[in-house]
């Protein structure tokens, strides 16, 4: 098991919280999967049902109220530990929110490599482009700026981003629901093969159908922060048990 | 007839350097009472041409047609004026962000008032009762969209509703007129598959019952043909094929309708679990940079040297394509003699 | 495979090296650009510029008009005051105080507002909190009240001046930077920052100031309007540079009772100030218009 979740939960507490104010709901409730090496994950689930927080809490941008996280069977702390950050990836939603724009491409994938290694400059220089070369860009693009790279081409350099510390594990928030189809069908071929390749594991967050049928192994469906359903995808996409799960996969 | 008559409308930007042919002699008609599709991925102008239609680009853009005619009547000789009471009463048109075609602070209920068409009473307490009836025919209006709680949801104010909500009110408001034409841009881009379900049943209600025809725009080729009875197909400004959705979904003749099909695991049926889909090189060109010849030519996988010219317009069995080297004929041929 | 070199001679410039382009291509805010340049030349380098010192009476020559009137002399060009002083020479030397003064007090309250600005923005919780509230009242007491209100502490005076205009501006630099970088850090590219391991120092220096540039540059240039029309007016006032000074503000109350007879000592200064607040405010329009377009 690369990483175990046991009974996440996150409650959002008011900052300042009277004694009358009701406990508010928990975002993510209970929530217990294990991924395997070379594994991927569905999680589905209406708008509000959690699963961004869930990405989130998962990725380490933010802090459990209870529950566990193992990674490779050891308990980790996902906000403080390095090591951790390292290894599990986040590739976000919107790849222009999610880069700087005013650093050029280059430097920040240099900078992430510097934080996350000791190796010398020429080393982090070759490596980088080696990164930009594994998601098909070119050498040229290190010079680039976010805007001027057309979407298709940001999310490779997000995703670049996150290979490149060399990970286990690789979170992707909707990342693929809002492009356009070949550019889709690329970065699908693309995280198939470095899957093949390195055998990444990987957790997407999507209500795209055609996703999950065609690359994951897994899936979870969360309603209201709970899980209602978890299992293998063909087993779920034959026979929903739930008809909540049924509505959102538009069976 | 048609309801919709477009032939060879070209839009172009005029910037520093030099003009932009946006969109190329685009020809698109419409039949009354048609679901249309017009799917591109982004950057092929299709929002440019549905702007175009409706009259609402602004005046950096120019448009030229050979012919541009709506319902019988020449859109572009019309004067400003008549064109917005055109899209007042006939055309409507819904955007792919309900919550930004709303006034977030307003009540649902004076949004909705306010579009409906003022009943004319006479009387002392006519404006009471004009009111009383509006809200009447507002309440009409949302149940027919298919919203049962209006009480609640006609309180509320855009933040507070969902967002599948917020489509419905904003569907409710471009039909509150019965246009014979509605034009969505891409009305479920954001959506879950639960809420696109409901809304593409509640537009094929609308266009079965009051014939109303629409015109819808995706960037995604599966949606698209969901919802209609007609395709076209757009690239970088050129239409690179049209025709009726099934056949083309079933043969297609252009080289990008092929890719755009097979990249999509739902049409092609049974892939091998994780297989890498079929793909085309490189990307999108931008417009400034738009190869000469065919648009697709550095990209396709068929090309040759004639590719480099760009090819004409043609149609066969009820479907036009731009293409040296149509796919599909064969097959197309034999179809029809069945 | 993936290397051929077609980009290589296709330069890639910042965002901000871009909308400099974009600056550069408007004549109307090159030549406000300019003006201010000019002053900035003129107040460094008003001895070697000026035909006369500021205080040399010309006592054969009072109230001379400017030389393309019919008993102008081309000696002075823009005529003589009461006293007899050239008024070309007073208005350049008077660039020293106007322009040139609140060029300086500007650059120091930028320093230090931007320092206290960064740690109301980077800190939270209490502290954070006291800091915005008092900047709170600071800012809804008008600039020039404030000043008055300093120099009625501090009495009279060009420094005391200067003092005023800063501290009046210092809570606008704070204000800016504390809102500037609590929009930044809500973005995503800084949780994937944080992600990446950036923390502290690090992280505002390599991530966030690259963006903070932008509003600090746009700020400084409203700032620097505003302190160029406080001291004229203070200086008109009578509580800021005091007489003899050649101080735009002071020469245009010294002449106001001339008015009629020679208007000229009102209409130069006057003529100044107006341009230098205005040349300021069309570049700083065109700085935001330039980097709103490349935003675009």
């Amino acid at each position: 098991m690369i990483l175990a979740a046991r009974y996440l939960t996150k409650i959002y507490k008011p900052r300042f919280a009277m004694p009358w104010t009701p406990e508010p709901a928990p975002a993510i409730d209970r929530i217990c999967f294990e991924l395997g090496e070379g594994e991927t994950l569905a999680i589905i689930g209406a708008a509000g049902s959690g699963k961004t927080t869930l990405a989130r809490v998962l990725a380490g941008a933010e802090t459990l109220t209870e529950g566990t996280l193992l990674m490779e069977g050891q308990r980790v702390d996902a906000v403080t530990s390095d090591d951790y950050h390292k290894n599990i990836r986040m590739v976000f939603q919107d790849p222009s929110a999610s880069l700087n724009p005013n650093i050029s491409i280059g430097k920040q994938l240099d900078s992430t490599l510097r934080l996350s290694s000791k190796l010398s400059d020429a080393e982090r220089k070759k490596r980088v482009m080696q990164t930009l070369q594994d998601v098909g860009l070119m050498d040229e693009h290190a010079e680039f700026y976010p805007d001027q790279l057309s979407t298709g081409l940001k999310h490779r350099v997000a995703l670049a981003r996150a290979l490149i510390t060399e990970p286990k594990v690789i979170i992707a928030d909707e990342s693929l629901s809002s492009v356009d189809v070949s550019v889709r069908a690329k970065l699908i071929n693309l995280l198939l093969k470095l899957q093949r390749e390195r055998n990444l594991s990987y957790i997407m967050i999507t209500h795209d159908r055609e996703i999950i049928e065609h690359m994951c192994d897994k899936m979870m469906v969360l309603q209201s922060g709970r899980t209602i359903e978890y299992g293998q995808v063909e087993q779920i996409l034959n026979q929903p048990k739930e008809a909540y799960s049924r509505q959102l996969l538009a069976l | 007839m048609s309801l919709l008559d477009i032939k060879n409308l070209s839009i172009t930007l005029k910037t520093e350097n030099g003009e932009i042919t946006a969109v190329d002699r685009v020809s698109l008609s419409l039949a009354d009472g048609e679901i249309h599709a017009l799917a591109g991925e982004s950057g092929s102008g299709k929002s440019l041409l549905a702007k175009a239609i409706s009259g609402l680009l602004s005046d950096d853009w120019s448009v030229i047609a050979d012919r541009m005619f709506y319902n019988g009547e020449d859109l572009q000789a019309m004067d400003y004026q008549d064109r917005r009471e055109l899209m007042g009463s006939e055309i409507a048109m819904i955007f792919q962000d309900p919550e930004n075609s709303l006034d977030p602070i307003m009540r649902i209920e004076e949004q909705l008032i306010e579009t409906l068409p003022k009943p004319d009473s006479k009387g002392p307490f006519s404006f009471f009762r004009a009111h009383k009836r509006l809200r009447q025919s507002a309440i009409s209006l949302l149940h027919q969209v298919g919203v049962k709680d209006h009480e609640r949801l006609l309180k509320a104010y855009p933040h507070d509703v969902s967002e599948g909500l917020c489509q419905k009110v904003v569907i409710a408001m471009a039909i509150a007129h019965r246009p014979r034409l509605l034009i969505a841009d891409e009305p479920t881009a954001t959506m879950e598959p639960r809420a696109q379900g409901q809304l593409f049943r509640l537009l094929r209600k609308f266009n079965q019952l009051h014939n109303m025809s629409i015109l819808l725009l995706s960037h995604d080729l599966y949606t698209a043909a969901q919802l209609s009875n007609r395709i076209t197909m757009m690239y970088c400004g050129h239409v690179v094929e049209s025709g009726l959705t099934k056949r083309m979904i079933a043969h297609p003749v252009h080289p990008y309708t092929e890719a755009m099909v097979n990249s999509t695991p739902s049409f092609s049926g049974q892939l091998i679990h994780k297989s890498s889909l079929p793909e085309l090189r490189g990307g999108v060109p931008t417009l400034q940079h738009l190869p000469i010849g065919c648009r697709l030519g550095p990209r396709c996988p068929y090309a040759q040297k004639e590719c480099v010219e760009v090819p004409a317009l043609k149609r066969f069995k009820g479907r036009s394509y731009r293409c040296h080297f149509p796919l599909n004929l064969e097959a197309l041929r034999k179809k029809d003699k069945q | 495979m993936l290397r051929h070199e077609i980009y290589d001679d296709a330069r890639m410039p910042s965002p901000l090296a871009r909308a400099l382009v974009e600056f550069r291509k408007h004549p109307v805010y090159m030549a406000a650009f300019y003006w201010l340049m000019l002053l900035f030349a003129l107040s460094i380098f008003a001895p070697f510029v000026a035909p006369y010192t500021p205080d040399t009476q010309h006592l054969g020559e009072l109230l001379v008009p400017p030389s393309w009137y019919k008993n102008g002399q081309v000696e002075f060009f823009f005529g003589t005051d009461d006293l007899g002083r050239d008024i070309l020479t007073r208005l350049i030397y008077g660039a020293r105080y106007s322009f040139g003064m609140a060029l300086l007090i500007m650059t120091v309250c930028a320093l230090l507002g931007t320092i206290i600005g960064v740690f109301a923005g980077m800190t939270r919780g209490l502290k954070s909190s006291i800091l915005h509230h008092v900047l709170d009242t600071v800012l809804s007491i008008p600039s020039l009240l404030l000043a008055i209100v300093v120099i009625a502490i501090l009495g009279p005076g060009l420094e005391q001046v200067l003092i005023a205009v800063g501290l009046a501006q210092v809570p606008q630099f704070v204000r800016t930077l504390n809102n500037a970088i609590r929009e930044e850090l809500s973005k995503t590219y800084v949780t994937a920052a944080t992600l990446d391991g950036e923390k502290g120092p690090r992280l505002f220096i390599f991530t966030l100031l690259p963006n903070l540039l932008e509003p600090i540059l746009v700020q400084f240039t409203t700032s620097l309007s505003t302190a160029i029309l406080d001291i004229a007016a203070l200086g008109f006032l009578k509580l800021g540079a005091q007489a003899p000074t050649p101080e735009w503000g002071t020469m245009l109350s010294g002449g106001l009772e001339l008015i009629y007879r020679a208007p000229w000592t009102v209409a130069f200064p006057g003529f100044a100030i107006l341009i230098s607040v205005l040349s300021v405010n069309v570049v700083g329009e065109g700085l935001r218009n330039s980097i709103g377009k490349v935003k675009q």
